[in-house]
């Protein structure tokens, strides 16, 4: 082939909007996307676009055009479509998705740790920000419930049962991370975590001495005092709260992977203050009121807090050490 | 007036010095394209043929930023593909915004009301919102039922959350100087700060090949829309380049003065042809031919170009070569006169 052939075979690879595939003089060959050329080379990304390759003219026998040619493909599309528009509830998004991570918590406080880890404060009871590279939602739907509908709303890619938990096993302190296993009800009804997500959760929590894998089992009642935690605690079984059942049959139920991550905040042979058991819009006054109400009730409170914080760091930890393997969990993909 | 006082120190400041230090070629807003990927396919646009994995690609936070800093220019206009799509977005806004240059995220709306609150309202960052007409029209523009509807509301809550936001119309062959004339009011009506409006630039790899505006097309279609504007319209762009637009100047292209940068890297020679890529933005302004571009040049592709990127850098080094041209811009500004 003459060098002008050559000259203009590169510049017809330049123009082209798919990939090409060149031949070298020794015979290989190299598919990439040409974006550049100089007199004497020409620049490609490879298949993956994740490395540039600087090839000299010299060493190139021949480049043919191999690639789908997006522009002609758009063309195509739109000749066929012409004057028909997509309809109104074609996705935001497009081709494209970037549902968010969905972590779901209990109570204002736990969101104010995760609005930490996502970098973010909360505006209400919601926080959007990043987990990992990954755009990602929390939201504060009170003890019980509320899943179902953030799930329904948010569409998300993944989702993360988090907050505190009470310990059923005795070995677990407070600031202790249970990562679920599985998660069952009151009725024995148990949700497994789906074992590749478990494992990708569990080397990113490797390693770390905090962390103890598990069932979590999930009741419609605060279990705040040891006899309560007792009668719940059997072999296996890590950890109780109230939120993780809903949470994890939401998720099943809109085939959505989830993972559950609680954080010890009392131990087994630990009561919690009266005023936990009961649902209010806002804690201060209740815990006020259990502070006022006798010479133990500060020292509850002195204690509870305490407790709350030490747990609340654990758990922004296990985030952040989850951060980065979110991407694996839920990889953005085109969904055409 | 379309643009705050301090943004036209912003640029003024900058012109003076590189003025006083003698360069010739510098750089007015950079074109950012972080990444190619959209959630429309317009009839008119040419960026988004890519093979699927170049359209994954992004740039990262760092590489934004670095370019940013690179070519010095105090106006960024953010745009793509959409650049609402890049899950690193406002970390890359707050990194520019902290640079102290102006931002002009270009979107096409579809995602700004669920993306509003990752944003704090800042007088440095504006969105800029793709709207090509009417209802019908827009929608017909961008290929996709009710995207009109959806620009508006997120307008609105935008506006209404403090944002700075302004409007970007592209207008091409068949364009309605009469229904464009109602969407301009309806667009002040609604409460934008300014309008950018600008013929279609007429991309190769674009699907619709045939509503492309011809140069002497484009200075009718101007002359009709903006002969006599109306008083409370406002644009944010230079009032000598919607004169050059409506044919009552003619202006030379200044490729260099919104210079793109994408994965690929510094693109040469400007927003809209693809002659290859620079790996800094000095060697684009040092070697490239820039003799080979513009309507002087005879470049068949150059010929019927008016789109801002070229000519709008032109119009402000203009206001900035001479009293008279000086005089027309404020005068313009202040009286709504082209």
């Amino acid at each position: 082939m003459s060098d002008d052939d050559l000259a203009d075979l590169v510049e017809r690879a330049l123009d082209y909007r798919g990939f090409v595939t060149v031949r070298r003089r020794d015979g290989s060959e190299l598919v990439g996307f040409v974006y550049d050329r100089g007199p004497d080379h020409v620049e490609l990304f490879d298949q993956t676009a994740s490395q540039r390759v600087r090839l000299p003219i010299t060493e190139i026998d021949n480049v043919v055009l191999t690639g789908d040619d997006a522009a002609a493909r758009a063309q195509a599309i739109w000749e066929r479509r012409r004057g028909a528009l997509e309809p109104r509830e074609t996705s935001a998004w497009g081709d494209w998705e970037d549902r968010p991570t969905l972590l779901v918590v209990a109570l204002p406080r736990e969101l104010r740790g995760i609005g930490r880890v996502l970098g973010a404060k909360p505006r209400g009871m919601a926080v959007t920000g990043r987990l990992g590279d990954h755009r990602a939602v929390a939201l504060a739907v009170g003890m019980g419930g509320g899943s179902a509908q953030a799930i329904a709303e948010h569409a998300p890619r993944l989702v993360i049962s988090c907050g505190f938990s009470g310990a059923l096993d005795p070995w677990l302190r407070p600031g202790d991370v249970v990562l679920a296993s599985s998660v069952s009800d009151e009725h024995g009804e148990s949700i497994a975590v789906a074992e590749p997500d478990l494992r990708i959760a569990r080397q990113a929590l490797d390693g770390w001495q905090r962390v103890v894998e598990g069932e979590i089992v999930c009741t419609t009642h605060v279990a705040a005092t040891r006899d309560e935690k007792r009668v719940l605690a059997r072999r296996g079984r890590l950890a109780v709260d109230l939120e993780s059942w809903a949470a994890a049959r939401a998720a099943r139920d809109a085939k959505i992977p989830w993972l559950g991550l609680r954080v010890v905040l009392d131990p087994i042979e630990g009561d919690l203050p009266e005023f936990t058991r009961e649902r209010h819009a806002g804690y201060v006054i209740p815990a006020l009121r259990h502070a006022l109400a006798g010479s133990r009730g500060a020292l509850d409170l002195a204690r509870l807090a305490l407790r709350s914080r030490i747990a609340l760091r654990s758990l922004e930890r296990a985030l952040s050490r989850l951060a980065p393997v979110i991407a694996s969990l839920h990889p953005m993909e085109r969904a055409s | 007036m379309g643009i705050p006082i301090s943004e036209m120190l912003a640029v003024a400041r900058h012109v003076v010095k590189q003025r006083l230090a003698r360069r010739e070629r510098f750089a007015f807003v950079l074109m950012l394209e972080p990444l190619f990927r959209c959630n429309l396919s317009c009839t008119g646009c040419g960026k988004i043929q890519y093979p699927v994995s170049l359209l994954k690609k992004q740039l990262s936070v760092a590489e934004c930023l670095s370019a940013a800093d690179e070519c010095g220019a105090p106006i960024v206009s953010i745009a793509g593909g959409e650049p609402l799509l890049h899950p690193e977005i406002t970390d890359i806004v707050d990194g520019l915004v902290e640079q102290r240059r102006f931002i002009y995220l270009c979107t096409n709306a579809l995602l700004l009301e669920q993306k509003l609150d990752e944003f704090e309202p800042d007088k440095h960052l504006t969105f800029s919102v793709h709207m090509d007409g009417p209802r019908g029209d827009h929608d017909l523009s961008v290929c996709r039922e009710g995207v009109y509807d959806k620009a508006v509301a997120a307008i609105g809550e935008a506006l209404r959350r403090g944002f700075r936001v302004t409007t970007n119309t592209t207008l091409f062959e068949g364009a309605n100087p009469e229904r464009m004339r109602r969407f301009f009011d309806d667009m002040m009506e609604l409460g934008v700060e300014g309008m950018m409006i600008s013929p279609g630039y007429s991309y190769v790899k674009a699907p619709d090949q045939e509503h492309f505006l011809r140069r002497e097309r484009s200075h009718r279609l101007f002359s009709a829309l903006l002969e006599g504007s109306h008083r409370a319209w406002r644009f944010n762009q230079s009032p000598l380049f919607l004169q050059f637009l409506m044919g009552k100047r003619d202006f030379e292209c200044t490729p260099w003065g919104n210079p793109t940068y994408n994965i690929f890297g510094w693109q040469r020679p400007c927003y809209l042809l693809q002659d290859g890529y620079a790996k800094t933005f000095r060697e684009l302004l040092e070697e490239t031919d820039w003799s080979k571009y513009g309507h002087a040049s005879g470049n068949p592709r150059c010929q019927d170009c008016m789109v801002h990127c070229g000519f709008e850098p032109t119009a402000v080094n203009a206001t900035f070569g001479s009293a008279r041209a000086m005089f027309a811009t404020i005068s313009s500004r202040i009286t709504g006169r082209l």
